[in-house]
């Protein structure tokens, strides 16, 4: 209760004054650390060699930079905007996921590592994963990590009780079209009740992973509307699997119930990238040593990868593109593997010779051979920016025909319908 | 809640009206003679502002623009809302939202009723099982979601398996429109069944005993007391369950995510209201729509805290009347 003193009004000033100079500070430096030789990078779990990310830790061999890697849990994406629209605590270096395409709208964020002289190291990996890390203003923005190329997972031991085919090449050479591939399962489906495939949205999916064409070209004009287009044709795949009712209707979104099919054989199948041995593996350990791999139909494709960018903010870009090369050396992305079984988009790192392959999921067979001899196949495409709003309603409407029996033209009609609001919607289109 | 249900307090007003003058010859003097006092309650309000007002403040200014979370935000109008209005899959989250709250809020009172009744009587281990109830409440939501889906998948699940050993067809919970509203409705149902039952509890302790022994004495049966005595007697308790219940109905999430994932499941059978809105904010980066679907959840809460507002204005008047009027 004492009357204000010029001391009191002067103390509280200065404390407004320290509030309002701290918040100054955070505002007027965009990246995260106040050490000018330390350079921070975000990525996930698993996304990068903890080895590797330790010597990075004290030293970036050719810099006088070290880096300082933050795990960055869940919601990456919106952590990275987020720091990214605000202008402030953004990463000098950060990996981004196979949704890299996301982030074309706002390409402008990130440096073109062409002008950081990426360009001489493109040889040392697959064209098309380093194609997909070029913008549609063809800049450089996405340098290539890992990569996930297709196979057609398939369990020996279902497929031998039902009389089918059972050695990975002789399944290749019966399933070299998505026609046999699908009549292959009406067989088993016959002999032994097991689908072939838990999902008709994975068949649809793996088409256009392995297609060069997909939903919108670099203008933004979709394509998918267009006679014998490569969206229609994994449409009526899917479709054509539904009738001859090889799948066995369990979504995604029941993880549970999925791998509880495939450990039990009551689905014998999947097509998906190598990455997913290891989900297997942890979830269905008995199945184990029972899986083979054999080429999908027509041609491998890609599914997962991810990408590392330098946002514009960065404090000293050539140690940072420094960084990101060092990393993924070929010979770094074979230790990579090794360690975290990042499967490597530089070919050379397979044929050093140095990447091993631990564990007898896949009993005698040895998928690093089938899955780099994949990756060597699968075709150039181009991923538009808005292929996320447009691609849910047709694995929506695709899942509607597969489990509530929807009529497949009317579930196309509304797949076309609720894609093109959605693009109007965003302003794609007029 | 309480604030609600009490009448306009008279004494309240009278300390405020004394203070004025007083405030006002001080004028900013007053203000800063007290400056520990506002330096000391000032954290809650710093961190209300930064963190609960602006960011309601800049949802209502987002709704009325294009922003995809990162580059430059456009202002579009109404533009939002009218393609709110015209979205089917919006409606179709409101429909799901309405239905999937009738089918937990009905059963879950009137189990818990029931529940609280019971434990009311005097049994033994009235405590193990008071806690006991309580428990689905305070577990992870997360995990609970991880077990419903083992216990009503559809091949593999042991409610089905439990049916087929009963010789009854196995349901679809988990891809049937309706078979995931109701294993929603369930999940539900567990979880908060035990937290009403505890506030019907406290509500039943505080009738007196008296309307019990007279209504004995008057020769009532136990479901005639039930009926005529505790559920008229619990009634502004019975409104205070329906207003949370529809409170935590409309912003259902947790639930359909954790079981259904981000698209809300088969023919989005189990999108909700606040999982659509999260699924274009941050799936689709859409957050001027996201803003917008915000707002329209508030509207429509808004209907119904005027609905329920007028039924408890209702009550106030009622122990004025006779028992028999206040029912009927």
């Amino acid at each position: 209760m004492h009357p204000p003193t010029r001391r009191h009004v002067l103390r509280g000033l200065g404390l407004a004054g320290l509030a309002a100079g701290g918040l100054a500070a955070c505002g007027s430096s965009p990246t995260i650390s106040d050490d000018p030789d330390e350079l921070v990078m975000w990525y996930w779990n698993r996304s990068a060699s903890p080895k590797l990310l330790e010597q990075a830790a004290k030293n970036v061999p050719g810099t006088d930079r070290h880096v300082r890697a933050d795990v960055i849990g869940t919601t990456f994406d919106t952590k990275l905007r987020t720091s990214l629209a605000g202008g402030a605590y953004i990463p000098d270096i950060t990996y981004i996921n196979s949704n890299n395409a996301l982030y074309f709208r706002n390409e402008h964020q990130f440096l073109d590592m062409n002008d950081l002289g990426a360009a001489q190291h493109a040889d040392d990996y697959y064209e098309w994963k380093w194609k997909l890390g070029i913008t549609p203003e063809e800049r450089f923005c996405f340098f290539p990590l890992d990569i996930g190329p297709t196979g057609f997972y398939y369990r020996q031991d279902v497929f031998e009780k039902a009389g089918l085919p059972t050695e990975p090449d002789e399944v290749s050479a019966a399933v070299s079209t998505w026609k046999e591939w699908i009549a292959l399962g009406a067989e088993l489906r016959k002999a032994t009740g097991s689908a072939l495939v838990n999902t008709a949205q994975s068949i649809y999916e793996q088409f256009l992973n392995a297609s060069p064409e997909r939903y919108l070209d670099a203008e933004d004009t979709p394509l998918y509307t267009a006679e014998g287009s490569a969206v229609r044709e994994a449409w009526d795949t899917a479709v054509a699997a539904i009738d001859a009712h090889i799948t066995a209707g369990i979504p995604d979104a029941r993880g549970t119930d999925q791998n509880a099919a495939w450990s039990s054989g009551k689905t014998a199948g999947h097509v998906n990238a190598s990455w997913w041995s290891q989900i297997i593996q942890e979830s269905a350990p008995d199945s184990a040593g029972l899986w083979r791999l054999a080429d999908q139909p027509v041609r491998p494709g890609n599914s997962g990868g991810s990408f590392a960018a330098i946002p514009h903010t960065c404090n000293d870009p050539e140690a940072a593109f420094a960084f990101i090369r060092w990393i993924n050396t070929p010979d770094h992305q074979a230790e990579a593997y090794n360690d975290v079984q990042l499967f490597p988009s530089a070919p050379a790192s397979y044929e050093s010779g140095t990447m091993k392959y631990a564990g007898d999921f896949f009993g005698d067979q040895d998928p690093l051979a089938f899955f780099s001899h994949a990756a060597e196949q699968v075709p150039e495409s181009f991923i538009s920016t808005w292929e996320s709003v447009v691609s849910g309603s047709f694995t929506l409407e695709i899942t509607n025909v597969e489990t509530a029996g929807k009529d497949p033209d009317r579930a196309w009609a509304d797949a076309i319908a609720a894609a093109e609001k959605a693009l109007r919607k965003r302003g794609v289109q007029r | 809640m309480s604030v609600m249900t009490t009448p306009p307090p008279v004494d309240a007003a009278r300390p405020s009206t004394a203070a004025v003058p007083r405030t006002r010859a001080l004028g900013w003097r007053g203000v800063l003679s007290h400056w520990p006092q506002y330096v000391a309650i000032a954290p809650f309000y710093v961190l209300f502002l930064v963190f609960g007002l602006f960011p309601i403040v800049f949802s209502i200014v987002l709704s009325f623009t294009d922003w995809d979370g990162m580059g430059e935000i456009r202002f579009a109008g109404l533009s939002q809302y009218i393609y709110l209005v015209q979205d089917s899959r919006f409606w179709n989250a409101v429909a799901n939202t309405f239905i999937i709250w009738f089918l937990s809020t009905v059963p879950m009172l009137f189990l818990a009723l029931v529940i609280a009744f019971l434990l009311h009587q005097n049994i033994r281990f009235r405590g193990f099982y008071r806690v006991a109830f309580f428990l689905p409440n305070v577990t992870s939501m997360v995990a609970m979601a991880i077990v419903f889906g083992s216990v009503f998948s559809d091949s593999f699940g042991l409610v089905n398996s439990a049916l087929t050993a009963l010789h009854v067809d196995s349901v679809p919970w988990l891809s049937s429109s309706l078979g995931i509203k109701v294993t929603i409705a369930v999940m539900v149902i567990w979880r908060f069944t035990g937290y009403n039952a505890i506030i019907y509890l406290a509500g039943l302790q505080s009738i007196p005993t008296d309307l019990y022994d007279a209504a004995k004495t008057d020769g009532a049966s136990t479901w005639q007391i039930f009926t005529r005595v505790t559920i008229p007697m619990l009634r502004p308790i019975i409104l205070f369950t329906v207003i949370t219940s529809t409170v935590g109905g409309l912003s259902l999430f947790t639930e359909p995510q954790v079981l259904l994932g981000d698209a809300g499941g088969n023919g989005e059978a189990g999108m909700t209201i606040v999982l659509y809105q999260y699924n274009q904010a941050f799936t689709q980066f859409d957050f001027g729509y996201g803003s917008a679907i915000a707002w329209a959840l508030f509207v429509l809460a808004s209907v119904f805290a005027i609905i329920n507002w007028r039924l408890l204005s209702e009550r106030r008047d009622a122990p004025r009347r006779t028992g028999r009027k206040a029912r009927s």
